[in-house]
């Protein structure tokens, strides 16, 4: 072998490791990161969009049960609103590993119903879509344009990774109070922040209290993944098991996983036969562990396996197969729409097969906080006072009590708080051949977490609850 | 007390990590795999295929699709996904590689990145996730295994490990005795001066690409079932199966197979050791490292100056 090889092999042999290096952190920038609301993979490619509500494309008039008529989302059927829009604003997380437009989508579909059924008063509702990667000056530009440019007088419908806690004193300053499907914590602790959802703490929480009050597990296991702000999330079942006394392990799994047989394994041996595993992860990473748990015959080796809110899919019941009826746990923060199919369920499915095309998800949990989220803001203008300016609109959003939604378990409520947490009741479901089925109804979640403690305090005291 | 003490203290028990040790063998096996099919195609070609997890990723996606929505017949699927896989790799080779064959070994291999990132796209847009769609492969050997002492070992995993072991011996013996074989050693050597003797060196190149494909197939299917049908997931395990080539310095086939099972094992193993499971994914760069510094360390060249 000449030198020139040996020179050109040691060459090409550095190189290479400088590009594995760079081939891994390609591969962790990519990966899914847990949060409350179903994190999904999709293409790359940011795209800012201004969106004006679609008009029909679907095939139908009226929902599958023929019991309701999508016009009924609207106050006067059939007429087509030709004022002048009322503009509202999202922002919203689109980005290799995890895309949340299903929300935005869902309520562009619910805003295409209203404008062709009377609108607001006559007046159509247009939605403005901007779409960012997670980079912070990219988030705050897109907060920028919304009310320089697009003129927007009111937030709703952000699923966003780092929006609330980038743009919250933005927000505050305009007097805009923003209504969110929320991941960052200052969704919950901020004033000018309300979520329809609970997030991956209090899902968790959720999830945990499930496994102690119902499946009397004597050892909790909790894993998310290894991404910032697993401090606050894990904080909220430590305080919830260390209530009930039941010690508690937390863990963390980068993402994704490559090796779910040994995470699997992992949490079996630190849970216990009397234990329960708790993830808090995204369906495609809590489907790999549970497979994987499966395989090795390990999902008896626990007393109860337990997952937050992302797991609650019909996907993921259907990828697990029987082997997980009744074994599984998931915290579900709206309600199976499997289970009910009322008025609003009817209604809530009838939007999406006429107006829904590009709810890529369909019936699922971004698109079901999509719906509430559009529901809510569509009864909020109806209560404005006066033309639609910032003010009056946001006025009438923050003056939200008690609005009520089959979807959710209690009536929810805005209000001048300091903190927000106003869906805090929430079910459990479970995998019951290949659907998510309700094994608990309503239960309020614990205020052994600090931080539910302290919002239903602040909420009695302004007599909201 | 000292960090060290504490990690050693709470190390887990041999027992505890026997089960790891079955996973580990596993997934190195299948890395092995990936090892020989890019060790073969870079001493034949030049070229450090980095597509490999990709290619294997797409042909598996195919056959996710063939099965859950055409109905077609699971092994028949995987057929397609392996064929799929072999084709995909030859046309790039014999498009591409063909076009930069007189170029720099980096520049051949960062080539591969583009199509990487092509089919990365591609994998996105037809199969996104959506909603919360996950999808999966179930082998059907995965209903099948048995139990040494405490460990559940899976068919599936002694497959991975066998079919690892098979290709590793198969290959080498392979460019040990067949005419083919020593052709590709030759161009390994000297593409031009075998060439030269009358070797159809595009013909070598299209049977080593069309090889590399194939096992990235196979590749490809084993570990969507062991590890994850991701898209993301398996294009990026191409690092483990990089790690273990580069630690065998691009040159020899059977360090790249006992590499790779190393691998593999110390990233299981390290699973349960609390203090050190978020960081066991730097383990094939750190071993890599080591390696390349350790196995480099007494080299001595001598570089002669031509006068002026």
């Amino acid at each position: 072998m000449s030198i020139k090889h040996v020179v050109s092999r040691m060459r090409v042999g550095l190189a290479l490791l400088s590009a594995l290096a760079l081939l891994a952190l390609a591969g962790c920038g990519s990966s899914s990161s847990s949060s409350s609301s179903s994190a999904a993979t999709s293409a790359a490619g940011g795209a800012t969009s201004s969106s004006t509500a679609a008009a029909a494309t679907g095939t139908g008039t009226s929902s599958s049960g023929g019991a309701v008529s999508v016009s009924s989302c609207g106050s006067k059927a059939g007429v087509a609103a030709t004022g002048t829009p009322i503009n509202i604003g999202t922002i919203d997380t689109h980005q290799p590993g995890t895309d949340f437009t299903d929300g935005p989508n869902m309520i562009n579909a619910y805003f295409a119903c209203v404008n062709a059924n009377g609108g607001v008063n006559g007046h159509p509702l247009k939605l403005f879509v901007e779409l960012d990667q997670s980079q912070p000056a990219q988030v705050a530009a897109a907060a920028k344009q919304l009310i320089q440019t697009d003129h927007v007088v009111a937030i709703d419908g952000v699923f966003d990774l780092l929006e609330c806690t980038l743009d919250q004193s933005y927000w505050k300053q305009l007097g805009i109070y923003e209504m969110d499907a929320g991941i960052a914590p200052e969704c919950w602790s901020t004033p000018n922040s309300a979520a329809v959802n609970m997030g991956p703490r209090y899902s968790s929480d959720g999830a945990v209290q499930y496994a102690i009050n119902s499946v009397h597990a004597s050892k909790i296991v909790f894993v998310q993944s290894n991404v910032p702000g697993t401090g606050y999330i894990a904080a909220g079942p430590a305080a919830v098991a260390a209530a009930s006394h039941v010690p508690i392990t937390e863990l963390t799994e980068n993402v994704p996983i490559n090796d779910a047989s040994s995470v699997a394994l992992n949490l079996v041996d630190k849970a216990g036969p009397n234990g329960a595993v708790i993830l808090n992860f995204t369906p495609p990473e809590a489907l790999v562990i549970l497979q994987a748990a499966q395989k090795l015959g390990l999902e008896d080796r626990v007393k109860s396996w337990g997952c937050s809110t992302p797991c609650d899919t019909d996907f993921l019941a259907k990828a697990l197969g029987p082997k997980w009826n009744h074994k599984l746990f998931v915290n579900s923060e709206l309600v199976d729409t499997d289970d009910h199919n009322g008025p609003e369920i009817q209604l809530y499915k009838a939007i999406l097969t006429k107006y829904g095309s590009s709810v890529a998800g369909g019936i699922g949990s971004f698109s079901q906080m999509g719906f509430v989220l559009a529901k809510y803001l569509v009864q909020a203008l109806d209560t404005a006072k006066g033309p639609y300016t910032m003010k009056t609109v946001n006025a009438a959003i923050v003056g939200i009590k008690s609005y009520h939604s089959v979807m959710q378990c209690e009536p929810w409520t805005y209000g001048k708080l300091a903190l927000h947490i106003p869906n805090n009741t929430d079910y459990t479901v479970t995998p019951e051949n290949g659907k998510m089925v309700t094994v608990q109804g309503c239960t309020k979640i614990s205020a052994a977490d600090p931080q539910i403690a302290q919002y239903r305090k602040a909420a009695a005291a302004a007599g909201i609850s | 007390m000292h960090p060290f003490i504490l990690m050693a203290l709470s190390l887990p028990s041999w027992q505890d990590e026997q089960a790891f040790l079955v996973t580990g063998l596993a997934l190195g096996g299948v890395y092995a795999l990936s090892g020989v099919g890019m060790i073969v195609l870079y001493r034949t070609t030049g070229v450090l295929n980095l597509s490999f997890g990709a290619v294997g990723a797409f042909g598996a996606l195919i056959a996710w699709q063939l099965i859950n929505h055409s109905g077609m017949n699971q092994w028949l699927a995987y057929l397609v996904c392996v064929l799929f896989s072999g084709v995909l790799t030859l046309a790039y080779g014999m498009v591409f590689g063909r076009a930069l064959a007189g170029r720099d070994p980096l520049v051949k291999t960062t080539a591969t990145l583009g199509l990487t990132l092509i089919l990365l796209g591609v994998m996105d847009l037809l199969w996104t996730s959506n909603g919360g769609a996950s999808r999966s492969i179930t082998l059907p050997t995965d209903n099948h295994g048995f139990i040494v002492g405490q460990v559940q070992v899976t068919t599936t995993d002694v497959i991975a490990l066998a079919v690892g072991v098979v290709i590793t011996i198969v290959t080498t013996a392979f460019l040990r005795y067949s005419k083919l074989g020593t052709a590709m050693r030759a161009m390994a050597n000297d593409r031009e001066i075998t060439a030269t003797l009358g070797v159809p060196v595009r013909r070598v190149e299209a049977v080593a690409w069309f090889g590399c494909g194939i096992v990235s197939g196979i590749a490809g299917i084993l570990l969507a079932d062991l590890v994850a049908l991701d898209a993301t997931t398996l294009t990026f395990l191409v690092i483990f199966t990089l790690s273990a080539a580069l630690i065998a310095r691009l040159s020899s086939i059977v360090i790249t197979f006992f590499a790779a099972i190393v691998i593999g094992v110390i990233d299981a193993l390290l699973t349960p050791v609390t203090a050190l499971t978020n960081y066991r994914d730097m383990t094939p760069f750190a071993l890599a490292a080591i390696a390349l510094l350790v196995l480099n360390r007494r080299r001595v060249l001598s570089v002669g100056r031509q006068g002026f």
